[in-house]
């Protein structure tokens, strides 16, 4: 009886509440007719203002934006409303949870025509497909490898990262999978599934004395090192073209002889999509050479999946040149890990992180 | 004696004021990266007024700020009198409460908000975000106006009741003036927690909807140009002033004379 | 409910009898609990309790994989015992802030009480406040441009002794508590404010008249009166402080590792809430219990 009374009252005080706030402020309907919603990385491409003025010009579908600032928000925004979004931009370690969990539904390909010249290797990416289906659209795809100071000499190892010449004058990522992965293409391992897993602890040990910080958002990483904090560090392929063109950083990219962290993004269309059909229409957008090329060159962006349009680019483009061709058939591209195996990685980069702390 | 306390309160303030003033500053350097030496541009005002996005979720932020300090201050201040002039058992507990809010990090609240509302049904929305910055306001200005009335003495109260007020009119025409200070004090609190949440907006808004701190946190990735500095300081400038002229043609001198 | 009647002794409680009681003790107490409780629990509090039950999980409760209950994760100051040095840290780094607050809170507050009067007094608090109306995140970043090497701080520095060495301390355990202390020195500032302003000039000059130094005003008038507001202050800045995460990150570099920080990778790059739950909740504990044992010991200091 209790407990009745008690969820009856706490039913009609939420009741009470969300009467009171919703009156005056109705939440905005997020999926007007017409309109597709993107859950996106703030800046990554999809919400570049020319491309949907464009594109709704082209089809009359407006495109609005939600953000998430880690993947693992990503996958609960997922979980946690369903039928609110039309696209989504997952990684491919990520994809296969998501398509686990039945959060994505399957790529029609009829409704995506440049899907013709996406790269075979990347569009039959395993983190991509389940029974025989697609569900993703590869969109873009880079490295994470090594950027330096121009006018030093060019590493060609990540033992650079723990040189004594570089003392303080490291920048790692702080990205368990990443750090880890590096350190085991150093120490010859599998970088999705390293053996020696206390290798690759001493190793990342080993960094400490170099190591001046830890970065984790692109804005960071440009800020400090404009202001001459570190001259070696972990970084993305993408991120050190943006840094070169937009922000005029006097930045190489490296890519050592181990090899760099492959990593695709793809688009897929989430369970209950109000607008799949203009998500398809969307994420064939996305691939097409006419839109990439603009974002290359004026905001600077990852290579294109779409391999038509990497040639659209300019010969002596710093995108086309630094994301040489080969490497989509010859990466190790990070993908889905086991539970166990996460929270493995994480409790190791904890375990480092609070020796380079100490 | 007094000289020192002034100098004092002017190292305190320029100490307060410094990453403002940065920040400021900065909104007028050229460069995009923050770099010195300085450049003085009007570049990213210039950028601001173009920008509607920021312009808007700046609107918005204002607006949900506002409502939930007038909604916090009115409920924490209720409930801070029951517990500052009440007797009764379970005091203890209901203050402890207070604390979780305050001690679990946003992030964590924010997480368990978004799974929560989503089970329960209240679902994303500008009624949402409301809920969640009020609730995270008011264990602050339960503590701050709770402060206010330990230094209240309940006889002034009692004394007033003898000479044939009602309680509610003893409680408003004796405590609540001498508790102003600490009302207002919470108040702006309350504004403060409202304006620096990004967790919760980040989490409970329609898509589409945004504000202020939602567009500081997400361009983190990306890189937060200085249009933000620039929002920033005319919001900051922006209220400064509107309370000071608050400040101004309020009745002077209430604090001082009353004890 | 459970507290009736509990509100119902309260009626027959120590208050006394008063007159013109128009309405019931317990019926006011209840109208003015009722509504702020009931959202505080609707909006946080039964949001936290899930979060609770999560912390027993065997992973984080969104996916498919198959839950088990277990307080594995509330053994990961056992099995990890690196995390009793973050812990610590996070610990010191707090006491750190909430003295550095206290101390110069306090005489912030005296300073305001005493040496300013009226208008100027309201302007000077509005005035310690209203920095906070900018986002934390934006503030913290400022400080990064003041510490870095090359930063203001160095070139001010310079324009006094052009030779000067670099005295950027960004990326240390000082930047952090700095961060800290700035971002909640005005809480500490207004509960002193708040606790002195109701003093009485008269106490003070009569003491000094009758021959009181500085020292005995300060710890037997000044800082007594102000104890309800450093105790507010000190629980206002000690308890977020040790969850904090921004600070520690942007202004700590590498040693920017503290329990906020690890408890934010687990609900941002690990993906397991359990865990991250797990040691929020017994950083709480932690606190509660830091708490209740000063409280204990301000208790028997006031009866002896």
């Amino acid at each position: 009886m209790n407990n009745i009374t008690r969820r009856n009252t706490l039913q009609l005080i939420s009741a009470g509440l969300i009467a009171g706030a919703s009156y005056s402020m109705l939440p905005r309907k997020a999926a007007a007719a017409g309109s597709i919603t993107v859950l996106n990385w703030q800046g990554y491409g999809t919400d570049e203002a020319w491309s949907i003025k464009a594109f709704q010009e082209a089809t009359g579908i407006e495109v609005v934006h939600d953000y998430y600032s880690s993947e693992a928000e990503m996958l609960t925004k997922l979980r946690t409303n369903p039928g609110a979004y039309d696209l989504v931009i997952l990684n491919a370690a990520r994809c296969a949870q998501a398509m686990a969990e039945d959060l994505i539904a399957p790529i029609d390909y009829s409704k995506v025509p440049n899907i013709s010249s996406v790269a075979e290797n990347l569009r039959a990416n395993e983190n991509f497909n389940k029974d025989g289906k697609g569900y993703a659209v590869p969109w873009v795809w880079g490295l994470t490898a090594l950027a330096m100071r121009e006018g030093l000499p060019k590493a060609d190892s990540y033992a650079v990262l723990g040189d004594a010449a570089y003392k303080g004058r490291v920048a790692l990522q702080d990205d368990a999978v990443g750090v880890i992965a590096a350190a085991a293409l150093l120490t010859g391992q599998d970088m999705n599934n390293p053996k020696d897993l206390d290798l690759v602890k001493e190793t990342l040990k080993g960094f400490k004395q170099n190591v001046k910080l830890l970065w984790s958002t692109e804005d960071q990483w440009n800020k400090s090192f404009a202001a001459k904090e570190f001259d070696v560090a972990m970084y993305w392929s993408g991120g050190s073209v943006r840094s070169k063109r937009v922000s005029k950083l006097p930045v190489d990219f490296v890519v050592p002889k181990e090899g760099g962290i492959g990593w695709v993004d793809g688009l897929g269309i989430p369970v209950g999509a109000p607008n799949a059909e203009g998500a398809h229409a969307f994420a064939n957008w996305m691939i097409d050479p006419k839109f990439y090329v603009e974002w290359a060159t004026k905001a600077g962006a990852p290579a294109s999946s779409n391999v038509a349009a990497m040639e659209a680019l300019p010969a002596d483009d710093l995108s086309r040149q630094i994301h040489k061709p080969e490497y989509i058939a010859t990466m190790s591209i990070m993908s889905a890990l086991p539970d166990d195996r996460r929270e493995a990685f994480n409790n190791l980069w904890q375990e480092v992180k609070a020796f380079y702390a100490e | 004696m007094k000289q020192i306390g002034r100098i004092y309160l002017l190292v305190v303030l320029f100490f307060l004021y410094t990453p403002i003033i940065v920040m400021m500053a900065m909104g007028f350097n050229e460069s995009q990266l923050y770099e010195l030496p300085f450049t003085f541009s009007f570049r990213w005002y210039e950028a601001l007024l173009g920008n509607k996005q920021l312009l808007t979720a700046g609107m918005n932020s204002i607006i949900i700020a506002i409502i939930t300090s007038v909604l916090a201050t009115s409920l924490g201040t209720l409930a801070a009198t029951a517990l500052a002039r009440q007797t009764f058992r379970g005091k203890s507990l209901l203050q402890l409460l207070l604390l979780p809010p305050i001690a679990i990090p946003w992030l964590i609240t924010g997480t368990a908000m978004l799974v929560f509302f989503y089970w329960s049904g209240i679902g994303r929305g500008m009624h949402a975000l409301l809920i969640g910055h009020v609730a995270l306001a008011i264990p602050y200005v339960v503590l701050v106006v709770g402060t206010g009335f330990k230094t209240i003495r309940a006889d002034l109260e009692e004394a007033a009741m003898s000479l044939g007020s009602t309680p509610i009119h003893a409680f408003f025409s004796i405590t609540l003036p001498l508790l102003f200070p600490s009302i207002l004090g919470a108040a702006l609190f309350a504004f403060a927690v409202s304006l620096d949440q990004f967790v919760i907006s980040y989490f409970l808004a329609t898509p589409g909807y945004s504000t202020l701190p939602v567009q500081i946190y997400s361009a983190i990735r990306k890189g937060f140009t200085p249009e933000i500095n620039a929002i920033s300081t005319l919001l900051l400038l922006g209220s400064m002033t509107v309370i000071l002229i608050f400040a101004r043609f309020a009745k002077p001198g209430d604090t001082s004379d009353k004890r | 409910m459970r507290s009736e009647p509990l509100l119902n002794e309260a009626v027959r409680g120590p208050s006394g009898p008063r007159k013109h009681r128009l309405i019931p003790s317990w019926v006011a107490t209840t109208a003015l609990l009722l509504p702020t409780y009931a959202w505080l629990t609707l909006a946080v509090l039964l949001p936290l309790l899930t979060m609770f039950v999560f912390s027993f999980m065997s992973a984080t409760p969104m996916g498919k994989a198959p839950i088990t209950f277990t307080i594995k994760h509330y053994r990961a100051f056992i099995d990890q015992p690196y995390l009793l040095n973050i812990g610590w840290t996070s610990l010191v780094i707090g006491f750190w802030t909430t003295l550095l607050c206290a101390i110069f809170g306090f005489l912030a507050a005296v300073a305001l009480a005493r040496a300013t009067v009226g208008r100027m007094r309201e302007t000077l608090l509005i005035l310690i406040l209203l920095p906070f109306w900018t986002n934390g995140l934006v503030r913290v970043f400022s400080w990064t441009m003041v510490l870095r090497e090359n930063g203001f701080l160095d070139n001010v520095l310079h324009m006094v002794f052009a030779d000067a060495a670099s005295i950027s301390f960004l990326y240390t355990r000082y930047a952090i508590v700095l961060g800290l202390v700035h971002g909640y020195l005005p809480y500490m500032i207004l509960t002193c404010y708040i606790a002195l302003v109701t003093i009485d000039d008269a106490i003070i000059e009569a003491a000094a008249s009758l021959g009181a130094r500085w020292w005995t005003i300060l710890f037997r008038i000044l800082i007594p009166m102000a104890a309800p507001g450093l105790i507010s202050g000190a629980v206002l800045t000690f308890v977020p402080v040790i969850g904090s995460f921004m600070e520690p990150r942007i202004l700590g570099g590498k040693v920017g590792v503290t329990m906020g920080t690890v408890i934010e990778d687990q609900f941002t790059q690990a993906f397991n809430w359990p865990l991250g739950a797990a040691l929020s909740f017994t950083l709480l504990a932690v606190v509660l219990a830091i708490f209740a044992t000063f409280s204990g010991v301000l208790r028997r200091g006031a009866a002896a």
